[in-house]
């Protein structure tokens, strides 16, 4: 197979299915962060990890569908989580029942499995929007001495009903923690390092998902401790599928560059953190000419 | 809900028609840098259609280059209210993996294929057509060439390059001598006054079609930086808000030039794709809309078949 093209990657266990879907609801599970729900058409079997393109369907239909990580679904449902940022996630918010969307999906290369550690304890840290996939990840297959962190702004931007005992929360500000939680203040990769389970010598292996600063915060902690690393990237993305190259992110290469771009939505968006060029990550894949055009 | 069919349309998009030397399977094609090289999603699984393929007339195969190309820098994509401009740099794995990996594999698995080129010098166009012959001369699903004479994001060859009817009609002479049983076709810019001296200079140097049109020149900007999205300002204008735009060329190209005219830029529906049929077009190429939907070109051919 291809590298560029590696379609459906060998760990899918289900080919992609292009389905319809009806909008069931749109639940508040922090200040920031929705939940939405909807009812598909056909069972989208996904691996922890994968996305789906999500876009309204017919004459409403964004031009691009929006990538967002699946939160969970059974035979008949499907559940995202998401933050309004713009014209796509503004249209999501505002869907009424029984609206109509597309859902192209699962697509990407998901996170481990839990035959894929080793038999290690697996840490997930996860700041924002970048708990879907390892929320998943930890209801699926957590095991006992499996830990989840989850970083936010304040108490207010906290999911706190999807975060069971099994997450550690921390926040920037201290401030509306709900009676009976807990929250740190910090960094959550701060936290994580500093926290009180994860020093010893026991190896972890861990997974990480949410805004590139603290992938790479979350990146150095693994590595200082010679933990596997696996991180799941949120790149701009036009089709989802491989078919636009719109979607790229510099990884480690054994030609003379050094380095390649590797498309996101085919070979991602998980990658093996010290897979990632994270030094040329957001530079110029090619020095800028002073041209038009 | 299906489409009411017009009086008029009595064709049937899956059915072989002939371009040039060749007999190609249909007319409902997808466009260059949509749909990768036609590999990407040959599984994947919609109700109703056996794959993204079904129906499908040709795929024109993401433009490759004499040597592979990085691309240019992240974000490419910038969407805005009824298009998307994109700023691939036409990455690409180059010509010599295409020719050894992507064309075999796409005779395997049966995707009828036109190849999309781009050369910074109209002999190279010549060299990659020859080696196209000797390489899948005996193919069975490699129906053609499309000299992408217009893609605005390189620096080099690229644009001004497609815009002088000279080096067109060069550049189109030198792949035709070289592919003496397959279909040729010149990818035009409508960035330029008159489309119709690019398409009279291509099908006078012995193109079989033009393929109109490649994007239209855009730029968006973020306002929070107060910059353009896009690292390299421009980029290409494509999706739904440039139908009238390609409708336009078409009809241009088919009134002043009398050639024939694959018709591209825009179509996301049936009801689209009948529009470049009624001016003239010969088969049409589904480009934007097929990175949103891998079965958008499989089911506009499936909904154009007629009874
Ligand atoms: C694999 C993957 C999983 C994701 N999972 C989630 C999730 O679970 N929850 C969630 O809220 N968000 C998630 N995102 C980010 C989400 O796709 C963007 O927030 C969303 O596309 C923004 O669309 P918009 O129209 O509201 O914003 P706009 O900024 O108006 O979007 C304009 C364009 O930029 C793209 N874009 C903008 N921001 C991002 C971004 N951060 N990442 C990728 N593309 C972007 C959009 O797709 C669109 O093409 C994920 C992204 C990727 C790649
Ligand atoms: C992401 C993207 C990449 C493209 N890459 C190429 C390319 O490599 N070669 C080419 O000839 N045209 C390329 N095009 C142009 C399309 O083939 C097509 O001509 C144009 O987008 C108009 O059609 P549409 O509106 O259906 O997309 C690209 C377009 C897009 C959106
Ligand atoms: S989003 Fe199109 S190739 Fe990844």
């Amino acid at each position: 197979m291809l590298r560029l093209e590696a379609a459906v990657p060998e760990f899918s266990p289900v080919p992609t299915v292009s389905t319809t879907a009806a909008f069931l609801a749109n639940v508040r599970e922090s200040a920031g962060l929705i939940r939405l729900d909807v009812s598909l058409a056909r069972p989208v079997p996904f691996a922890a990890g994968q996305f789906a393109m999500v876009n309204l369907a017919g004459e409403h239909s964004l031009v691009f569908s929006r990538p967002f990580s699946i939160l969970s679904a059974t035979e008949e449902r499907m559940s995202f989580l998401y933050r309004v940022v713009g014209r796509g996630t503004a249209a999501l918010a505002g869907l009424r029942a029984g609206q109509e969307l597309t859902i192209l999906g699962p697509l990407g290369r998901p996170f481990p499995g839990p035959g894929a550690v080793g038999g290690k304890p697996v840490v997930l840290i996860a700041g924002g929007v970048g708990l879907p996939p390892l929320h998943n990840w930890l209801t699926r297959h957590g095991r006992p001495g499996d830990l989840g962190f989850f970083g936010g702004r304040d108490g207010q931007d906290i999911p706190w009903q999807l975060l069971d005992e099994r997450w550690q929360i921390s926040v920037d500000e201290r401030t509306d923690i709900p009676a009976g939680r807990e929250a740190w203040p910090g960094r959550v990769a701060d936290f994580a390092a500093r926290h009180a389970a994860l020093q010893g010598a026991q190896p972890r292996v861990v997974f990480s998902c949410g805004p590139i600063p603290m992938l790479k915060a979350v990146a150095e902690l693994a590595a200082a401790r010679g933990w596997a690393c696996h991180v799941s990237l949120e790149e701009h993305m036009g089709c989802g599928y491989g078919a636009c190259k719109g979607c790229v992110v510099p990884v480690v290469d054994d030609g003379g560059a050094g380095w390649r771009n590797a498309t996101c939505c085919v070979e991602g968006p998980v990658f093996s953190a010290d897979e990632i060029r994270w030094d040329r990550y957001g530079k110029p894949a090619v020095p800028l000419p002073t041209i038009e055009g | 809900m299906a489409l009411q069919l017009p009086a008029w349309w009595k064709i049937d998009p899956t059915a072989p028609f002939e371009l040039g030397p060749r007999r190609l399977p249909g007319r409902i094609w997808t466009a260059s840098g949509c749909f990768a090289y036609g590999l990407t999603g040959h599984d994947f699984a919609a109700p109703g259609f056996a794959s993204p393929y079904e129906g499908l007339g040709a795929v024109v195969t993401k433009t490759v280059t004499p040597a592979p190309r990085a691309g240019n820098p992240m974000p490419r994509l910038a969407e805005t209210a009824c298009g998307a401009i994109n700023s691939i740099g036409l990455e690409n794995v180059g010509f010599d993996r295409f020719c050894d990996e992507v064309l075999p594999e796409l005779e395997r698995r049966g995707v009828p294929t036109v190849a999309s080129l781009a050369a910074t010098r109209p002999a190279e166009f010549g060299t990659m057509a020859a080696r196209l012959h000797r390489v899948a001369g005996g193919f069975a699903h490699w129906h053609g060439v499309e000299v992408n004479l217009s893609c605005p994001n390189v620096a080099e060859g690229g644009h001004d390059f497609g815009r002088d009817p000279a080096t067109v009609a060069e550049c189109v002479a030198a792949a035709r001598a070289e592919l003496p049983d397959r279909a040729l076709l010149a990818k035009l810019t409508p960035n330029i006054t008159d489309i119709t001296e690019l398409s009279g200079a291509a099908i006078n140097a012995g193109a079989d079609a033009v393929s109109a049109i490649n994007t239209v020149l855009g730029l968006e900007v973020d306002l929070t930086t107060g910059q353009p999205v896009l690292p390299r300002r421009f980029g290409g204008y494509s999706g739904p808000a440039v139908l009238p735009i390609a409708l336009a060329k078409v009809d241009e190209i088919v009134q002043k030039t009398g050639g024939k005219v694959v018709g591209v830029g825009g179509i996301a529906t049936a009801t689209d794709a009948l529009k470049f049929f009624a001016l003239g077009a010969v088969a049409v190429q589904v480009g934007t809309a097929q990175m949103r939907d891998p079965f958008a070109a499989a089911r506009i051919a499936r909904e154009l078949r007629p009874g």
